[in-house]
């Protein structure tokens, strides 16, 4: 995939710009901010937006914008992190069990199956409840829910790649077995798994803030975007600002990151290049 | 025996030890997890006595397997047990019937309307490629799967409920009262839970009906002379099915999911909100019933839907 390709690409190159836009606000936001996420001030509570709180002020008179700019980094950490240990095993498991089959195969695709018929939110409450709420049981949450999908993609990919004559001429010069999967293989396959991590990030984003927002999830006072849409929630119908802006933006970030996923699908997807 | 009466077989055996290998999975979890029943029931100044008497009256002395093998032979009855505390000593299996019926309304209303959105959508998007129409069929689509539900949720409210005053922002009138109030009342929630998946049905009919509408049976299909609606509803549109509903069919994990986050919202009795009451109230009896209702629902769509696709394309059964 050439950047060229990729530059020419409406949908990669919006995307793309709104996820940099999003990673630019997350990282330096908060540094340019002249309010403190925990800076109560009382006698500013529940302010509609103006200049100086663009997205007003909660009920304990913070600043919301600074809020959200520092849940989303606490949000994005936490999808980020669950998503990156998904791949680590998911990758693994589909690596070897589609590259060897028999009943190693069997096993890891029956695990997977389970995980899989799951309700993804469901899966994650159910581990809050047997792992205790916080940011890292979150993150081992959001990993379990995406394991299966990244194992899946990846042993039906390294299925159709096992019998490839790459494949075989690296076997033939005597390479190790974990060298042709993760040196050989993988970089071949890699296509479909970015655009899945791509995708995952957002609906990790999408199950943190959820768990969170029912109370389950990032507990108060850490500011995840979840804990702020639940805040937000309590006095919605006399300030409905703090939610709804709060959750524009979270849609704002997925949007990038979902057409940025869009972008390199169609982008490494030849049949879809022919046709578009 | 006939091959599609094995096929049919092969898949239940299949989706039934997944569904055992689900409730061990489940149980043991459960076991695990910190927190003691009997604490939770009793409080942390429970005697010893009391506790191993509470103990005894819920098995919770005996070994783990007869516990598993206690437990899974009631759930065959559907007989779940008693409920800790969130709905303290009564039975599981009750709270159920009761609520189940609620969230399977929910469900389907938001399926049917997701169903119907992504027709109109996919359909007019495939048929004017590269249009205006296409372009903005397909951002609502991508707008739809970025939205988190439980946000867009809180939107319709705002918009509809306190702003025109249309629609109730809370409660839900079950079906067996009132079929009418059941779809006024669950009008909201159910286009919040369907949002996103109109999107991805949408995406999935597009793609599939445009790559279809190429192929060289269609084209035979216009050679010899049938009109433009019979090619595209017998040799487009049929066959765009199969992938239609096979992903309708893995939707149903995410609708379960929106549901149980949704229903809390709107203030449904559901089998999603008992859930969240349970997890509250460390109802731990009756968390790993839900997780397990949720989980026989998943396996029993998913069978379903493989039928249906095995009768669309009778290659697949052989």
């Amino acid at each position: 995939m050439k950047l060229r390709h990729f530059l020419h690409n409406r949908t990669a190159l919006a995307g793309l710009t709104i996820t940099t836009l999003f990673l630019l606000a997350v990282f330096f936001g908060p540094m340019l901010s002249k309010w403190s996420s925990n800076q109560h001030d009382f006698m500013n509570a529940l302010q509609a937006p103006s200049w100086a709180h663009p997205f007003g002020t909660d009920s304990l008179g913070r600043d919301v914008i600074t809020r959200v700019l520092e849940g989303a980094r606490i949000s994005l950490l936490i999808s980020v992190s669950g998503v990156f240990a998904a791949m680590v095993f998911g990758i693994t498991a589909g690596l070897y069990s589609g590259f060897y089959g028999g009943w190693m195969d069997v096993v890891v695709m029956r695990v997977v199956d389970l995980l899989f018929a799951f309700p993804a939110f469901v899966l994650a409450l159910f581990l809050m409840v047997a792992l205790g709420y916080g940011v890292t049981n979150v993150a081992l949450a959001i990993m379990l829910v995406y394991l299966p999908i990244f194992a899946r993609i990846t042993r039906n990919m390294t299925e159709t790649v096992r019998n490839d004559a790459y494949v075989q001429a690296a076997q033939v010069m005597g390479q190790g077995v974990p060298r042709i999967l993760f040196r050989e293989i993988l970089p071949n396959i890699s296509a479909p798994i970015l655009v899945q991590a791509t995708i995952a990030i957002a609906f990790g984003i999408v199950i943190e803030s959820g768990l969170s927002f029912i109370g389950l999830g990032v507990q108060p006072p850490t500011p995840s975007l979840g804990v702020i849409m639940a805040d937000g929630q309590e006095y919605f119908r006399r300030s409905p600002w703090v939610l709804t802006l709060t959750g524009l933006s979270v849609t704002i970030a997925l949007l990038g990151l979902n057409l940025l996923g869009d972008g390199i699908r169609d982008l490494s997807d030849p049949r879809l290049k022919v046709r578009e | 025996m006939p091959s599609s009466l094995k096929y049919f077989l092969t898949r239940l055996s299949g989706s039934l030890i997944t569904m055992l290998v689900g409730t061990i999975v489940v149980f043991l979890v459960m076991k695990a997890a910190p927190g003691d029943p009997a604490l939770i029931v009793l409080g942390d100044y429970a005697t010893d006595e009391t506790v191993a008497e509470f103990n005894r009256k819920h098995g919770l002395d005996a070994p783990l397997m007869s516990q598993y093998l206690d437990w899974l032979g009631g759930l065959i009855q559907f007989d779940f047990g008693q409920s800790l505390s969130v709905s303290s000593g009564e039975n599981i299996g009750d709270l159920l019937l009761y609520r189940l019926p609620n969230t399977i309304f929910v469900g389907v209303y938001a399926i049917l309307i997701a169903v119907t959105l992504s027709l109109v959508l996919g359909t007019l998007a495939a048929l004017n490629r590269g249009t205006s129409v296409d372009t903005s069929a397909t951002s609502l689509a991508v707008l739809g799967v970025s939205m988190p539900d439980f946000w867009f949720g809180y939107m319709l409210i705002l918009g509809l409920s306190i702003g025109l005053g249309w629609f109730p922002s809370y409660g839900f009138t079950p079906a067996s009262e009132s079929l009418a109030g059941a779809f006024y009342s669950g009008f909201l929630p159910a286009l919040a839970i369907a949002a996103p998946m109109a999107a991805v049905f949408t995406r999935t009919l597009r793609t599939a009906l445009i790559e279809n509408l190429d192929r060289e049976h269609v084209m035979v299909a216009k050679a010899m002379g049938h009109s433009g609606r019979f090619r595209f509803l017998h040799h487009v549109f049929r066959n765009s099915l199969i992938p239609y509903i096979t992903v309708v069919g893995l939707q149903i994990r995410y609708l379960l999911g929106g549901v149980v986050i949704i229903e809390r919202i709107f203030g449904i009795n559901g089998v999603g909100s008992l859930m969240v009451e349970a997890a509250f109230a460390r109802d731990f009896f009756v968390v790993q019933a839900c997780a397990v209702v949720f989980l026989g629902i998943v396996l029993a769509v998913n069978y379903v839907v493989d039928l249906i696709c095995a009768m669309l394309d009778p290659r697949r059964v052989r």
